[in-house]
């Protein structure tokens, strides 16, 4: 262990702020080692990523992740055909389950009844979007923007979704007869 | 052998070379040691067991990070009062600038958790398992034998047990306690983030107390580096009397000196009085940071009162009256009175008031609920041929560990506007969030342009209610009704 030097002969940094100076002394050792530590990541980090493209770069990892929500969902959400959703709609979970949200969520608009008043009549054979399962299912996801209907895919998500679709098609029986209609008429105000 | 004394030019825990000379402060006794240990254990015990305690239904404090629900004594943040944190950091700001003008360092000696772990924790440890600091300093030079590494292996042991202690009580503040033990009896890789977090902060907790230590408040902390601008010459530090301890000698010296004085045949009268402070160094050695108090206010100091303690015992035993190294300002040491009241405080301590009082507003606003009405996607407003129509999503957050049915009423609404959707109160089950369309038409006749009105929602008892005003929008009232115009005039008889 060396003698502390006696400030006299201490070395001197030669910036000077304000009169005052500071001495030239050593870094503690235990903050040097965090520095040559940071220094020896650095460049295992810049060959791992940068040199030898061993790591994705970070455009690769947000794809990479991007995907596997893509994947998540297309695995959450059934594939959905006309059969499967006639199908739904024949299954009393599913009906009870989009009852519930049909009448939070769509009959400010459609009436718990189906009958309609803002938006259209949904029990009734004329359809204007579409009357087939998979028509309905994509008229909700996306909505009819120009009409006010909102697309409910990103509020809703695939499964209450499917479950509407599933209780509005409760309503009607496979096979019957399909009429496009050209425009939703209100009915008077009472 | 007289170790050097530690000089203001270098940091005393630095050497030439960079290394490190671990320090072996020397035990104290006294009113402020004892003072600061009970103080400490109550801090301690109060620290320990907030997650133990339940306030309505919750821990006291319970940040459940996972769910965005912060539980402070009974009091349920969500995420949305997020802006509140705005007054407890600037309230911290303010507390700490005002504490610390009047009383100096008083939060590193008394209540910062760092001090108050090493040296009521796991200096204790240390003193039980290596003994006193001359035993420490002895073995800590001794070769690695048998006892050497019994007694290294128990207290490093010790330290990490102590260590994995703090740091799972410390997780349980973020999971609560139940759900800590529920990932205590599981295997690690159930949950390997929160294990590996575990690891980390026990590890951290045993590097920092085990070792680091005082390097923590000399190198890191920059509390004490604020510390040349936070005081000033009327604030409370420890300080050394350097009036009445200098000239310091110690007793022999002072003897020698008083006997040459009568030898010489000088009269007794003109010897110029020796200094109280005997040059013992007591002070030094039982300083946790390294310092030499005598030589002024120093920016490594944390305030810890072992050195008033350690020259109080002194002075005793000399029947010289304590206090040579004491708390006081830098005005008292030079002799004057200590002014309290002066514009630094006064300003710190009206703007903590303000900020307190606001606070204390802020918080009564806070709801225990949460409401939010946004536009629904699309356009902004359909004109049908009866009514102007706007599409609005309310979303409701119940804070509450109950169910509540929320009821929605309009405020300010024109005459005419009719309601659809939220008629019917809404249950919105405990920690609940629902969202639900509010749709609003006006009748074209009753339609002068866009206006303003106010969603309110409470529970059905009324016991709070919250206010959002919502912008109902449409086309230019002249566009409308010339539209209008255009619609009947075809149907006009004789054009």
């Amino acid at each position: 262990m060396r003698e502390p030097t006696p400030p006299e002969q201490d070395t001197l940094r030669p910036h000077t702020f304000d009169g005052i100076q500071e001495y030239d002394k050593r870094l503690p050792n235990w903050w040097l080692v965090t520095l040559y530590a940071t220094i020896i990541f650095w460049v295992g980090y810049w060959f791992y990523y940068e040199r030898a493209h061993i790591g994705p770069t970070n455009s690769a990892a947000v794809e990479q992740q991007l995907a596997v929500i893509e994947a998540d969902r297309l695995a959450a959400a059934p594939s959905l055909d006309d059969a499967s959703l006639w199908k739904m709609s024949r299954n009393p979970v599913f009906v009870d389950a989009g009852r519930a949200t049909f009448e939070t969520t769509c009959a400010s608009c459609h009436t718990k009844e189906l009958t309609g008043a803002i938006g259209p009549n949904l029990v009734d054979h004329l359809w204007i979007h579409g009357g087939r399962p998979t028509e309905l299912y994509a008229t909700v996801t996306n909505g009819v923007l120009a009409k006010g209907m909102p697309p409910w895919g990103p509020v809703l998500g695939s499964k209450k979704i499917s479950e509407a679709v599933a209780y509005v098609l409760s309503h009607h029986r496979e096979g019957e007869p399909i009429e496009v209609q050209a425009a939703w008429v209100p009915p008077p105000p009472k | 052998m007289a170790a050097p004394l530690p000089t203001r030019d270098s940091v005393t825990t630095i050497r030439e070379d960079g290394s490190r000379p671990f320090l072996f402060p020397a035990d104290t006794h006294g009113r402020f040691t004892l003072a600061r240990r009970v103080s400490a254990v109550l801090l301690i015990g109060f620290y320990l067991s907030l997650p133990w305690i339940q306030v309505g239904g919750y821990p006291a404090v319970f940040l459940d990070i996972a769910e965005r629900r912060f539980h402070l004594f009974g009091l349920t943040l969500a995420a949305q009062d997020m802006w509140l944190l705005f007054f407890v950091i600037t309230g911290l700001g303010f507390s700490l600038f005002f504490v610390t003008a009047l009383f100096g360092r008083i939060w590193c000696g008394w209540a910062c958790p760092h001090t108050v772990f090493l040296d009521q924790v796991y200096r204790r440890i240390e003193r039980l398992i290596d003994g006193d600091a001359v035993s420490r300093r002895a073995l800590d030079a001794a070769p690695f034998t048998g006892l050497k590494i019994l007694r290294r292996t128990v207290k490093h042991g010790l330290y990490v047990l102590v260590s994995a202690v703090i740091a799972h009580l410390f997780l349980a503040y973020f999971v609560s306690l139940p759900e800590v033990w529920k990932m205590v009896s599981a295997a690690p890789a159930e949950h390997w983030s929160a294990f590996a977090f575990m690891a980390v902060y026990t590890g951290g907790l045993y590097f920092n107390f085990g070792w680091f230590r005082e390097q923590l408040c000399i190198v890191i902390c920059p509390y004490g580096r604020l510390q040349s601008a936070l005081i000033d010459d009327n604030s409370l530090v420890i300080g050394y009397d350097t009036a009445r301890g200098e000239p310091r000698m110690t007793l022999a010296e002072e003897r020698q000196r008083n006997a040459a004085h009568l030898l010489a045949g000088l009269p007794a009268g003109t010897l110029a009085k020796a200094g109280d402070c005997v040059a013992c160094s007591r002070c030094v050695h039982v300083c946790p940071t390294g310092i030499d108090i005598r030589q002024g206010l120093q920016m490594e100091c944390v305030g810890c009162t072992a050195c008033i303690d350690a020259c109080d015992d002194v002075m005793t035993r000399l029947h010289r009256p304590r206090g040579l190294i004491r708390y006081d300002s830098q005005a008292g040491f030079s002799g004057r009175a200590t002014r309290w009241l002066r514009p630094r405080t006064a300003l710190y301590g009206v703007l903590l008031l303000a900020g307190a009082s606001v606070a204390t507003w802020a918080l009564s606003t806070v709801r225990p609920a949460n409401l939010g009405v946004t536009r629904i996607i699309g356009a902004p407003y359909i004109v049908s041929s009866d009514f102007v129509r706007n599409q609005f999503l309310v979303r409701l957050v119940n804070k509450r560990n109950q169910p509540v049915q929320f009821v929605l009423r309009l405020e300010h609404a024109p005459a005419g506007l009719r309601q659809t959707g939220l008629l019917e109160p809404v249950a919105v089950s405990a920690l609940g969030e629902v969202v639900q369309p509010l749709v609003l038409q006006q009748p074209r006749g009753l339609y002068h342009g866009p206006f303003a009105l106010t969603v309110r929602i409470s529970d059905a008892a009324d016991s709070f209610h919250l206010s959002r005003q919502i912008e109902f929008l449409g086309p230019d009232v002249r566009l409308l009704r010339e539209e209008e115009e255009e619609q009947r005039e075809p149907h006009a008889p004789g054009r």
